[in-house]
């Protein structure tokens, strides 16, 4: 079995902290690997070369005191759908390839005062909606693995960016599956924290109920330490909770005696490749042998969770969408004179939007239509609170819940041409946006496909809150893959 | 009796007799709530006083202007008072009330969806009594009006064609100062019968919103916007009744409006139904608009293209729980409503319902009556009233008839005069005590409240400054009574013999040698021991 090497780059935070390593060779490190490797995968939108330089250098020469931060001269990879001070916010969409925010999203202010440098903005299926990140208004991501497949998505520009080492932490965002199944394509950890764990401000609404921001990392130790820093009320969102933050770091290392490993059942499919398949059981092996006890687990509800998504989501985007009115700012189309305002708004969105972000904003405006609400939203409403209540009940069973975090390896770019099937991606993904709870996908071997190298992702679920024992469990495992 | 089914001949419209025409009006009512900070931004309320006056745009923030990434955070204050109006509207406030998004397109509104409340909205089931006066009797009565809800929403922005300064501009012009805005919408059963309650019953609100503090409820501003929905009832000789379709009006932001776009509503729709006989009836609701230049509504959609707003729980917002306790701290800030004031004015001070709706018609004059009342008894000026019932009847009167004189020809009403209530109390007192003569009132009226404002100037330093401090030594007053027996020998002897009236000229003599600093009072008493009456 090959080993996994988890790429721990707090140590190097702490080293930069200490006077130890320089941030500025640190980012001119990185700044020239981007500048060898991003043609080729297209993770990066744009980088801030002098930004990070300047801040740097600046850090390098501050006081200790001033110094000694949790992710001192990280640098950090945004996704392009998170608003920075720095740079463009498009979400690789046409109708923001201008816009720059005035603001910075709640987690990049977070970060900057943690001491991590930015670096540049990832790719994404724009708006956040694919999960290939071939939905770009910018060209496809490649995926570092083999660059004819596709990262997975929708965070596949910092999925590619994390994986091949173009920054030290990478932030994304999920809203059925968008920072774990990249993850796991592209051999990386993700982590979807719980709804209301980490402040939405700042960060472009897909589907409201369901986005969370998370890190994308090289180890379980980095997407804590992450975490820890972003995590908390934030008065700007409101839906952001009061709950305390556990100290994630304190306990990492410590593993859980007598942890409690679900696995449903609806998870070890036939339908998933079969690598994925044998990764899992590989799991399940190695935890038993860490003293963990396995539970069967029945979650029957698994197979509604794309359906249900597949309404919620469109819904929210719908009227979320609607601001990119080119009204006030982003892509205007230019008007003849007999042409009015129903003109300005039809062709400014026909043009500035995408092919797949215009189907979710049709599907969502159905849905939500008079006539049409009860048989479509109020229903889906109705089956996430099953979905929900049927997580609670196996988590009075286990501590977390084991499967794959996508039923096959990284896909060819331009497979999946009908919608459907790239929806699947995220069958085992999306139920825990539904629910509200938190996961994370940790590499979980390789599969050889066509004589690539591909990585396999397992995902790990947790209840609402519970991220330190996801994080302790996911340890658990990267340790014993490691060899440690 | 289902008239519209037995009237199914084709030109009964056409050729029966209307025995008479009864109107049915329902009132929405959007108030934009006076807090400092927007709805659901730390971005200053334009409809706050320190506010009103800003440069376009200038009260825009990223959230009001829906950049991508920005959240709403509700603004408690607003929701505090959106309560304070439903609780002085006898509504039920909900427990547990949403916030819905409403989607629709328009350059006013950033988000492209205004946040509102559907289903579940913060006030419900309420009802309130409005004071009703015959125009005939000027008796003062009261008519109860249903509340359906109250719910809280954000206002929108401003279009406009022209740049600051009323430069004309080619284009359309957006004004985001106004988005956000909190506004709540108040919406009443279909009670009212006449164009004038409605505009009573606008006036009430108007003036519950101003003692409550949610607004200082400025017409021409915007503050209040009354949208009635109007149908009539036709009652032909025969007994048919025949219900016409409603009509809602749009946006009217005066009471003159509102009178005029029912009063309008009510002939249009009897024509109309002569024309065409058409009834209430599904998907019939039409909306129109007031022309204020040509006193005419105007038709602006029929319902069949009406909006779908596909309203859904605003998932950025956690829904509003109001505990009994966060109610209580409300309801305990409620000050006394007018109708409150009305009924004590009457009960301690044994004012008649007339001069009582008077004081409460108007929040300032009102606070200023309170105010004078209360410091008329207390401290420096204790003891000039045997007590507050006797003090307020004399403020009041004060007020309602020589300060509303002086209003008057100064174009102000009481409360904007700028006179304190301790100048107010101060006058009461005076007279009271005879300090000062009634006829001294107006003069000092006049000399302290001007076109420029009013003077801070105490009331005895400007009684003695114009020379109308009463002189109270009886030594003098002996002598200006025996001088005028001696001028008027004539009236003298007639007093004697018991022809009172005669006694007028001796007075009229007094109050001359004194210059009128004499109470009339004690003059009359003098004269008349004197001459032995």
């Amino acid at each position: 079995m090959t080993t996994i090497a988890p790429d721990e780059r707090v140590l190097h935070a702490a080293r930069i902290a200490s006077g130890n390593a320089s941030a500025e060779e640190s980012v001119r490190t990185t700044l020239a690997r981007i500048a060898d490797r991003n043609p080729k995968l297209n993770a990066y939108r744009e980088t801030f070369d002098a930004h990070a330089l300047a801040v740097a250098a600046a850090l390098d020469r501050a006081p200790a005191s001033a110094k000694a931060k949790p992710l001192a001269g990280l640098t950090i990879a945004v996704k392009d759908n998170i608003a920075t001070t720095e740079g463009k916010t498009t979400c690789s969409s046409k109708i923001l390839a201008n816009y720059q925010s005035p603001y910075d999203a709640t987690v990049v202010r977070r970060l900057r005062d943690a001491g991590a440098i930015m670096v540049g903005k990832t790719n994404l299926d724009e708006f956040a909606m694919g999960s290939s990140s071939e939905n770009c208004a910018f060209g496809p991501v490649r995926n570092p693995h083999d660059t004819t497949r596709v990262p997975g998505g929708s965070s596949g520009g910092s999925a590619a960016a994390i994986a091949d080492s173009l920054c030290d932490i990478a932030l994304g965002s999920d809203t059925g599956g968008s920072i774990r199944q990249p993850a796991a394509l592209c051999g990386a950890v993700g982590l979807k924290p719980t709804y209301g764990r980490v402040s939405r401000y700042g960060l472009v609404a897909f589907g409201s109920s369901l986005d969370q921001i998370g890190p994308l990392t090289r180890s379980v130790r980095d997407a804590a330490a992450v975490l820890q820093v972003i995590a908390g009320h934030d008065p700007l969102d409101s839906t952001s909770a009061d709950t305390p933050v556990d100290d994630y770091l304190a306990t990492l290392d410590q593993p859980i005696k007598g942890l409690r490993v679900g696995v449903p059942k609806e998870y070890v499919s036939e339908a998933n490749d079969a690598s994925v398949n044998a990764a899992v059981e590989r799991a399940i092996d190695t935890y038993r042998s860490l003293g963990a006890t396995i539970v069967d687990v029945d979650l029957p509800l698994t197979d509604l969770g794309i359906s249900t998504y597949y309404v919620i989501a469109p819904a929210e985007a719908s009227s979320n969408l609607a601001r990119f009115d080119g009204i006030r700012y982003g892509y205007r189309a230019p008007l003849s004179r007999d042409e009015d305002l129903f003109d300005l708004y039809a062709k400014s969105r026909a043009e500035g939007f995408g092919a797949e972000v215009k189907r979710r904003i049709m599907i969502g405006t159905y849905v939500l239509s008079s006539g049409y609400y009860d048989a479509y939203y109020k229903r889906a409403l109705q089956v996430r609170r099953l979905i929900k209540n049927e997580f609670d009940t196996a988590f009075q069973a286990c501590d977390v819940l084991l499967g794959p975090t996508s039923p096959t390896p990284a896909f060819e770019i331009g497979k999946k041409s009908d919608p459907l099937s790239m929806y699947l991606c995220d069958v085992y993904t999306v139920n825990t946006n539904i629910a509200g709870i938190c996961g994370i996908s940790i590499p979980g071997g390789f599969a050889t496909v066509g004589g690539s190298k591909l990585p396999v992702g397992l995902q790990l679920q947790a209840a609402a809150f519970a991220e330190s024992t996801l994080l302790r469990a996911a340890r658990m495992l990267e340790r014993a893959y490691a060899g440690g | 009796m289902t008239a519209a089914h037995q009237a199914t001949s084709e030109s009964i419209h056409q050729t029966a007799t209307i025995a008479r025409t009864q109107l049915k009006v329902g009132l929405e009512i959007h108030v934009e709530l006076a807090t400092r900070t927007k709805m659901f931004t730390r971005v200053p309320n334009v409809a706050h006083p320190d506010y009103y006056d800003a440069e376009p745009n200038s009260l825009v923030d990223p959230v009001v202007a829906a950049l991508p990434g920005v959240l709403p955070v509700m603004n408690r204050r607003a929701v505090e008072m959106a309560i304070m109006v439903g609780l002085a509207l006898n509504c039920d406030i909900a427990e547990f009330s949403k916030w819905d998004r409403k989607n629709y397109f328009y350059p006013d509104l950033p988000k492209g969806y205004q946040i509102s409340q559907y289903d579940l909205p913060l006030c419900g089931d309420g009802a309130i009594d409005i004071p009703t006066r015959d125009t005939a009797t000027g008796d003062v009565g009261t008519r109860r009006i249903g509340i359906i809800r109250a719910h809280l929403e954000e206002d929108t922005g401003k279009l406009g064609h022209e740049l600051p300064g009323g430069h004309h501009y080619a284009g359309s012009l957006v004004d985001l100062n106004r988005a956000g805005t909190p506004l709540l919408e108040i919406v009443t059963q279909p009670d009212f019968d006449s164009a004038e309650s409605v505009v009573e019953f606008a006036k009430e609100l108007r003036n519950i919103c101003r003692f409550l503090g949610v607004t200082e409820g400025i017409m021409q501003k915007g503050h209040m916007r009354f949208e009635p929905n109007v149908n009539v009832i036709i009652e032909t000789t025969d007994g048919h009744h025949f219900a016409t379709p409603i009509v809602e009006v749009k946006n009217l932001n005066s009471f003159r409006s509102v009178r005029g776009a029912i009063e309008f509503e009510h002939k249009r729709q009897v024509e109309e139904w002569r024309k065409t006989g058409r009834v209430m009836g599904r998907g019939m609701k039409q909306t129109r608009g007031w022309d204020d230049v040509n006193l005419v509504t105007v038709l602006q959609r029929e319902k069949e293209d009406a909006h779908d707003y596909r309203y859904f729980p605003d998932p950025d917002l956690v829904p509003v729980t109001v505990s009994a306790e966060w109610l209580e701290s409300i309801r305990a800030q409620l000050p006394e409503l007018p109708i409150q004031r009305k009924k004590r004015y009457m009960e301690s001070y044994e004012l008649p319902a007339k001069d009582a709706q008077k004081l409460v018609d108007e929040r300032d004059t009102c606070f200023l009556f309170d105010a004078a009342t209360k410091l008329s008894v207390m401290g420096t000026h204790g003891g000039g009233f045997g007590g507050e019932p006797k003090a307020g009847y004399a403020i009041a009167k004060l007020l309602l008839n020589n300060v509303a004189k002086r209003g008057n020809e100064l174009g102000k009403e009481i409360g904007e005069l700028g006179l304190s209530a301790a100048q107010i109390a101060e006058l009461a007192v005076m007279k009271e005590k005879g300090t000062i003569g009634a006829q001294a009132v107006d003069p000092i009226l006049a000399a302290l409240a001007t076109e420029a404002g009013a003077s801070s100037e105490s009331v005895a330093a400007c009684a003695e400054r114009l020379g109308l401090v009463q002189v109270r030594d009886d030594g003098q007053l002996d002598v200006w009574c025996d001088a005028a027996i001696v001028a008027q020998p004539q009236a003298a002897d007639d007093v004697r013999n018991g022809k009172d009236a005669a006694i007028g000229r001796l007075v009229g003599h007094v109050m001359k040698l004194s210059g009128g600093k004499v109470d009339a009072k004690s003059v009359n008493e003098r004269l008349r021991a004197k001459l032995g009456r």
